[in-house]
């Protein structure tokens, strides 16, 4: 099994530089589908679905290695590896912000800027941290999330995994975009809210911005200023659009201040 | 609204009241802007939620869901409708304005320009109590189902291992029983010959010679029992015990091996060199029977006319006991079995032990926090014996 294929690396575009998106918990690499267009004249952008999400090989997930953001922070750069990414830009959605940050620590060379979209590097609160959420409130959310299994059943699994690209499946394929096997969503909305990466923000060496929601439950602003605060070449720019999408919700603005900062 | 059927106009029973249909429908309808606050809530909403129906637009739509709830409808509900314009049958739990959480079912679709841009979502939502109560259950029996089945997994794997253990112990003790048998009856032939001749004898010189040949015979068998009991112990007790362990100057004991050694095969040369300097944690006497089994072993299988080195040092807060001989290597295939029980390798009957000796030396460095290594290249067959100074917790 290839790199390209389990992440179901997509390559657009061109470029000197290439720009890198990673979606966050919850759907796929289409949370980026108004966004990653617009770059394509400039850039070679790269899309893919973290394993265990959108059209990644389910079979290889290893509870093992995605035990950590690590272990998807290690699938990172072996796709930056194969993809001989140099100096690239790396746009990461929720979770994939703290992702690119371990994958940029390992290897300095191959992200120039890191652009962090709706960041958090410890969801929970700790001593002297406001994170948001409490652990019981964690432990409920995953709980809760097995209820919603999006149409998934076993059945359709083939169907879902095999054929994306099938028009006849489409009905099948409602939902699609964000869902997934509920052991795997389970296992990753553990690892997403469970991790605590503010020790590693101050080692951040690449110019980062840090683009923060009006009204974001999930990542507030006190952790986007937090998480500037840490880094040390770092920027944040406060967007007019609410909630933990902005990729979705207001592309535009997303698209604006990316431009600025590249 | 006009119907067709003018007659119809004045029959209130048969008109229906669109406005009171949305306001008291027997679901909630919620409509929110494209920054999802809410623009809209119907009556029956409002009195799910426990709020004034006028305290509710402007409310961000994550004030009416818990906690997990909101995630969900950040992570899922709102990029699914953006991606794919609808999201139905999704469970989610909304928060009375008291707190009380109320587990509901809704569908959702948005209301688009044009362009594709967003003017409004609509949800309609069901209160679903009982129903999402259910699938709780299902799920909960699902998960004990799975615990289940892992266990008897589980129990199946452990009763396996202990059958095959079982079986692998009674294999030994017939093994054991086998070896035993021959291998005492040699010296019992020899002492019963011993025995015979005695009565034939005819000077005292003779009988001295007879006595030391049967006491040979003798402490051949003695040294069998040891080891029998040795092994027994390991393997059928959880492993070899060791007596009180204490600091220990090593160097006598173990020039008093070399000494026991060295009269006994006056033929052989020992060169040991003895470099410790301190005391080591360990039961004395098992680190002489180790040694002895090691320095016996060289004897055995060593080339004779080469001399087998013995270095003892203290290195890293360890200490090294190392056995060489020169001679044939030991094969790859002897290699994987030359620390288990029984095993023999090629020598004349008269030299053969029960096969015990490397296993319970093994046995005795693992009982100490050791270990027993051997390396067999052309010419030198070294085994290296190596253990703390002393044990972790001082």
């Amino acid at each position: 099994m290839s790199v390209a294929k389990r992440n179901n690396v997509r390559v657009r575009g061109s470029g000197p530089r290439a720009m890198v998106f990673a979606h966050g918990f919850g759907c796929d690499q289409n949370m980026w589908r108004f966004v990653a267009p617009e770059f394509e004249r400039d850039y070679r952008t790269v899309l893919f679905d973290h394993v265990g999400a959108g059209h990644s090989d389910l079979n290889a997930y290893d509870p093992a290695r995605y035990s950590s953001l690590q272990g998807y922070a290690d699938d990172l750069l072996q796709i930056g590896r194969e993809l001989r990414l140099e100096n690239a830009v790396f746009v990461g959605h929720s979770v994939s912000a703290m992702i690119g940050a371990l994958a940029s620590l390992q290897d300095p060379a191959m992200f120039g800027s890191l652009i962090m979209v709706g960041p958090s590097p410890r969801y929970i609160d700790d001593d002297g941290y406001k994170g948001g959420f409490s652990a019981q409130q964690i432990e409920e959310l995953l709980s809760f999330l097995e209820e919603n299994h999006m149409g998934w059943s076993a059945q359709m699994a083939p169907a879902i995994m095999g054929n994306p690209d099938r028009p006849e499946l489409a009905e099948e394929l409602t939902n699609s975009f964000c869902r997934t096997d509920p052991e795997i969503a389970k296992a990753f909305a553990r690892v997403t809210f469970m991790s605590d990466n503010r020790a590693d923000l101050p080692r951040i060496s690449a110019r980062t911005l840090v683009l923060q929601c009006s009204e974001d439950i999930i990542a507030g602003q006190q952790v986007g200023e937090y998480v500037q605060k840490q880094i040390p070449r770092s920027e944040l720019v406060m967007l007019n659009a609410t909630g933990h999408c902005p990729n979705l919700s207001a592309p535009d603005e997303v698209i604006a201040a990316i431009r600025a900062f590249v | 609204m006009h119907l067709s059927d003018p007659s119809h106009d004045r029959d209130p029973a048969s008109v229906e009241d669109l406005d009171d249909l949305y306001e008291n429908a027997p679901c909630g309808y919620l409509s929110l802007r494209p920054d999802a606050r809410i623009a809209k809530a119907n009556r029956t909403l409002a009195t799910w939620v426990e709020y004034e129906p006028a305290e509710i637009p402007g409310k961000p739509m994550t004030d009416l869901l818990n906690v997990a709830g909101g995630i969900f409808f950040e992570t899922h509900v709102r990029p699914l409708l953006r991606m794919q314009g609808f999201f139905n049958e999704f469970a989610i739990d909304m928060v009375t304005k008291a707190g009380n959480r109320i587990p509901v079912l809704a569908n959702a679709v948005e209301r688009r320009d044009e362009a594709g841009g967003l003017l409004f979502t609509r949800l309609t939502i069901f209160r679903a109590t009982d129903r999402r109560r259910f699938e709780r259950e299902l799920l909960d029996a699902r998960a004990a189902a799975e615990a289940a089945r892992q266990q008897s997994e589980q129990l199946r794997i452990l009763t396996e291992a202990s059958l095959r253990a079982e079986r692998e112990t009674a294999e030994l003790r017939e093994q054991f029983i086998a070896v035993l048998g021959h291998d005492l009856r040699n010296p019992l032939a020899s002492l019963s010959a011993g025995a015979r001749m005695m009565l034939r004898v005819r000077s005292p010189e003779e009988a001295v010679k007879f006595e030391a040949m049967m006491q040979n015979s003798v402490a051949r068998m003695a040294k069998m029992i040891d080891s029998v009991m040795d092994f027994a112990r390991g393997r059928m007790g959880g492993g070899l015990t060791l007596g009180q362990r204490a600091f220990q100057a090593l160097e006598p004991v173990l020039d008093q091996v070399v000494a026991e050694l060295a009269s006994a095969h006056p033929e052989r040369a020992i060169e040991a060199h003895f470099d410790l300097g301190t005391p080591v944690h360990c039961d004395a006497p098992r680190i002489a029977q180790l040694f002895s089994n090691l320095l016996g072993n060289a004897i055995t299988h060593g080339a004779p006319d080469a001399p087998i080195r013995v270095e003892g040092q203290v290195r890293n807060q360890s200490f090294e006991l190392s056995v060489a001989n020169a001679g044939q290597p030991i094969s790859e295939k002897a290699m994987e079995r030359l620390f288990q029980p029984f095993y023999r390798g090629e020598v004349r009957p008269s030299q053969q032990g029960l096969g015990l000796g490397l296993y319970i030396a093994s046995e005795i460095a693992k009982a100490h926090g050791g270990t027993l290594a051997v390396t067999s290249v052309q010419d030198e067959t070294r085994f290296t014996f190596s253990m703390p100074l002393a044990p972790p917790a001082l």
